[in-house]
């Protein structure tokens, strides 16, 4: 570790120890100096603090200490051999731990980058919540907005069991955006009944962002955005991977999925990642979810080099999945709903089987990526990042005369993405980035469907540009800003019912649209477009005794998506009619976050309380019935209104003793449709999450008992409707209660990790999981299918994780 | 390594210009596929010509069946997609190839009419009744309303009330009855 080495890199504050006396001269900083390749130790570096002569040499650990440090703002300098000095400030307030990670490449540039624990915090003035490589394993066998639903102001929108989309502080769909290597997802992030098409397993953390906070990736996502990044590739010769298997009773299936990656230490790398998953017909309590199989395969590629000042990477990944809903929600009107309703069970409960049939999706998303970064010089990055999306979604309906084969919705998806950023630095204080991002959407919708197309062939394109800039005065405050403006256009081409185009006033208010009439269809092509306006201010101060305050602002506007706008068809598990509507105007919204956090080793808190009123507000609801040959439907609309929300996020981890930890999520979501004073739907409910953990000593092996706790949401709008029914020779009207959200409940989960031998070359866990361990019979208000079966019951999984 | 940075901004930028450049082809009509617009009932007694009622999804109002009292009709139904007047399918021929998967029934509500199968009906492969060709006995005069229904994949084929079969419903359609002496 003796040979030359210049400076770049990482910098970590860890934690800090609490002062215990207000004596100005008697604080202590102590760390680390490591090699960023290997996490060797780097001897011989000097810290120092200028203007004083105060100053620590690393030791053969890299364990510096400097004491006798006054109370105050202090000027840090790291020097090394043949290289130039690093400085950094620091506010002293108590005993601090910094640890700074050098690469030694030769004659490279000095570069410093502020990061915690390998991963940057996506802004720094907005509370970020996280789970990092290990949680995700241990949630391996769920999709990513289940994973997620543990972390606090996050919940998952769920059609059945699962397809689950992630909900944050209420919001979800377009209103969140999902960013995957530095890209954003593309799929039909539209529809409820959408999942993601992601699989975790290929990532190593997620970010959650409770706001539109990191503009770069785009300024419509009001709820927040999930940031899920891949591992960091070590920079020296070396082979290494993970492995997961799954085995789970509920089901009677599993996965599997193995990542390995050789790096080269001339930078060179290469990942792949493989993935599989199967499950049979899940089990509630008391019977079968029949039709609820699932089928998952997929796989990643990349390539890459990269040398910490410049590198390249291509990507390619593929995600596949064939997923089965269950089969008593698909209903043809809506006396059936009732029947669902007020039927005790799912009304076709079938034997245990692997089969899926209709109805089921099935969706295939594929990407190419390359991205290029490079220090131009000490004080500047480039990045470019190019991305191809193509996404192919298959749905299919229980149909007549073996059509069920056929799917009655058929779409591809296909999506361009360039994003390409400057960054640079003036001095230490001030940090910008400013980039463009350009963006086109092809949207096909199958006509051999036979099936009226919900969703038009469409051309999107938008070309946005952002700037953002921090100031870091100290390691205690930091405030950061931004703004991006984004144009919008959509060409879109949809057949309408000439009769609806004329109802609906179309005919008067965009006659200039119409294209081609086919008699009682009508080929219209609408071209709209949107300008919008993001904003994002904040700072970040830190307080005595480890407490951190933050504040900020974010203003979005967010273009309607084409389903609000242009959605037409009917939902077989809702027994609704649902349309969009082409006057939407694009939403916008202002939200105030605000968070108080303390860290510290025994307690850890944080409280997040927000504000949100969102202007055009932009959700369905009900305007009517509409007469078919199944008898009458009520039909949904897509409109605008004024929202107001407010809420709040908390956590706590408390050590009670060594080695027993405490950790409480909790959240609470208000929110208020301001124009018709109703409450907002679908929002969801006070809940909260416990976990209790035990480690033992030595062998490491841990216990852990988690409680969910989901009270009933007594706020929520009335979309009751009536229905007749010809019961014993008279015709009833019935009333059908779809808004009563479901009783709240209480589940318990119980993980027991047991690490089993291990080598230096191989480490290996075994984990045993229940899920749902008193096996109670609940339903989530958050499930749309609640209304025709339970949550899934109790669910025992064996886990293995292998690392080499 | 400054080729590469420029090799790839170029190759980024000519796959972006490459796709603004294409347009996108007008989108072909979808061709509704499993629409039924039309239920037509068949009414013929001894000595009488047949006389067929049609309930269309453009009407208003249910269409209205006039009845005698204390009389045996034979009562046939069909499915039509009328959708486009040149080709007129009659659904009816797949409700009949696929038996087992369907179901037609009646529910009745302010007369009194007892209806079975006719000797003409379609059975399923476990010999249930279709009910695509009924009798149906009035008795007193009134007014009431008899509700068709077509049933997809019932899970089961036999029963005295909708509620009884399960499955999806097709069709229901209400038509107004009359019954007079």
């Amino acid at each position: 570790m003796h040979i030359v080495r210049s400076f770049f890199v990482l910098f970590c504050i860890l934690s800090s120890i609490q002062a215990l006396n207000a004596q100005s001269c008697s604080y202590r900083i102590e760390g680390v100096v490591t090699d960023l390749h290997d996490g060797d130790p780097i001897f011989g570096a000097v810290v120092s603090i200028q203007g004083t002569d105060l100053f620590g040499q690393t030791d053969e650990e890299g364990y510096f200490l400097i004491k006798d440090i006054c109370e105050g703002s202090i000027l840090i300098l790291v020097t090394h051999v043949e290289c130039d000095t690093i400085s950094r400030r620091v506010v002293v307030q108590s005993n601090t731990e910094l640890k700074f990670e050098l690469e030694h490449h030769i004659n490279e540039l000095q570069e410093i980058v502020l990061l915690e624990n390998g991963i940057t915090q996506v802004n720094a003035s907005v509370q970020e919540s996280r789970l990092n490589a290990d949680q995700l394993t241990l949630l391996s066998n769920q999709s990513l907005a289940e994973t997620l639903s543990s972390l606090p102001g996050v919940s998952s929108l769920k059609t059945g069991n699962a397809i689950a989309k992630p909900m944050i502080h209420g919001l979800y769909g377009s209103r969140v955006a999902i960013i995957a290597n530095g890209m954003r997802l593309q799929d039909q992030e539209w529809g409820a009944d959408h999942a993601p098409n992601i699989d975790l397993n290929g990532f190593e953390s997620v970010q959650v962002v409770k706001g539109a906070a990191a503009l770069k990736y785009g300024g419509d996502a009001s709820g927040g955005m999930i940031v899920l990044s891949p591992q960091r590739i070590r920079l020296k010769d070396s082979l290494y991977g993970t492995s997961v298997l799954n085995g789970v009773d509920n089901g009677k299936g599993g996965s599997l999925s193995s990542r390995l990656t050789k790096s080269f230490d001339n930078g060179y790398y290469i990942s792949g990642q493989i993935g599989a998953k199967q499950f049979g017909d899940r089990k509630a309590p008391d019977y079968f979810l029949t039709n609820t199989g699932l089928k998952e395969t997929n796989f990643g590629l990349t390539l890459g080099r990269s040398k910490i000042l410049k590198g390249w990477q291509l990507n390619y990944s593929r995600f596949q999945n064939e997923t089965g809903i269950l089969r008593s929600a698909h209903i043809g009107n809506i006396q059936d709903l009732l029947r669902a309703i007020e039927a005790e069970v799912p009304i076709r409960i079938d034997p245990f089987g692997y089969a899926i049939e209709a109805p089921k999706q099935q969706a295939l998303h594929q990407g190419i990526q390359t991205s290029y970064f490079n220090h131009l010089t000490a004080q500047s990055l480039i990045r470019l990042d190019y991305n191809y999306q193509i996404n192919s979604r298959k749905e299919f309906d229980v149909r007549r005369g073996n059509r069920s084969d056929r799917p009655a919705i058929d779409l591809t998806l296909q999506t361009h993405d360039f994003l390409g950023s400057i960054q640079w630095k003036k001095g230490f204080e001030w940090e910008f980035e400013a980039g463009m991002n350009a963006f086109l959407q092809d949207n096909y919708s199958n006509p051999e469907t036979g099936v009226k197309r919900l969703v038009p062939d469409y051309l999107k394109y938008q070309l946005g540009s952002f700037i953002t800039g921090n100031f870091q005065l100290t390691n205690v405050f930091r405030w950061e800003w931004g703004l991006r403006f984004d144009q919008v256009h959509m060409d879109v081409q949809k057949f309408y019912d000439t009769a609806d185009w004329i109802d609906r006033r179309y005919r008067l208010l965009y006659s200039d649209y119409e294209q081609r009439d086919f008699g009682t269809q009508l080929l219209v092509n609408p071209k709209l477009n949107f300008s919008n306006f993001s904003a994002q201010t904040g700072i970040s101060i830190g307080l005595e005794d480890n407490f951190k305050t933050t504040f900020s602002y974010i203003l979005t506007q967010r273009a309607p998506n084409v389903s609000e706008l242009f959605s037409d068809g009917l939902h077989h598990s809702l027994a609704t009619i649902e349309y969009g509507n082409l006057s939407l105007k694009k939403e916008t919204s202002h939200k105030i976050l605000f968070g108080i956090q303390k860290e510290g080793n025994q307690f850890t808190f944080g409280f997040n309380p927000y504000l949100n009123a969102v202007e055009n507000f932009i959700y369905i609801l009900p305007t009517g019935v509409e007469q078919t040959t199944r008898g009458a439907f009520p039909v949904w609309s897509y409109e605008a209104t004024r929202v107001f929300m407010w809420g709040w996020d908390a956590y706590a981890t408390i050590q009670f003793v060594k080695r027993l930890d405490y950790t409480l999520n909790t959240a609470y979501t208000y929110a208020q449709d301001v124009s018709k004073d109703v409450p907002l739907i679908m929002v969801p409910p006070f809940n909260l999450y416990q976990q209790l953990k035990y480690s033992f000593s030595g062998d490491k092996m841990e216990i852990q008992l988690v409680h969910r706790m989901t009270a009933s949401q007594n706020r929520f709008p009335n979309t009751n409707f009536e229905v007749n029914r010809i019961e014993s020779g008279s015709i009833i009207q019935r009333e059908i209660d779809i808004s009563t959200p479901p009783k709240g409940y209480h589940t318990l989960d119980f993980y027991f990790s047991l690490p089993l031998k291990n080598q230096s070359s191989l480490n290996s866990t075994l984990r045993f999981i229940v899920q749902n361990l008193t096996n109670t019979t609940y339903n989530d208000y958050l499930n749309r299918l609640r209304y025709y079966a339970s949550e899934m019951g109790r669910t025992f999984q064996l886990q293995l994780v292998l690392k080499y | 390594m400054k080729t590469h940075f420029y090799t790839y901004q170029i190759l980024s930028i000519f796959l972006f210009a490459g796709f603004l450049a294409c347009t996108k082809e007008d989108p072909v009509l979808v061709e509704e596929q499993e629409l039924i617009t039309t239920v037509a009932l068949t009414f013929s007694r001894e000595g009488a010509p047949s006389e067929t009622i049609r309930w269309t999804s453009d009407l208003d109002q249910s269409p209205l069946i006039g009845l005698k009292s204390n009389t045996q009709y034979t009562v046939s139904v069909s499915f039509l997609d009328e959708s486009d007047p040149g080709a007129v399918e009659n659904i009816t021929n797949e409700v009949k190839k696929e038996a087992d998967e369907h179901q037609i029934f009646y529910e009745f509500s302010g007369v009194a009419i007892e209806f079975e199968q006719a000797p003409s009906d379609v059975l399923d492969s476990y010999q249930n009744p279709l009910y695509v060709n009924t009798l149906w006995s009035t008795s007193n005069s009134g007014s009431g309303v008899v509700r068709v229904y077509l049933i997809h994949e019932p899970i089961q084929k036999t029963g005295s009330a909708r509620s009884d079969f399960g499955g999806e419903t097709d069709i229901a359609v209400d038509f107004t009855l009359q019954i007079e002496n």
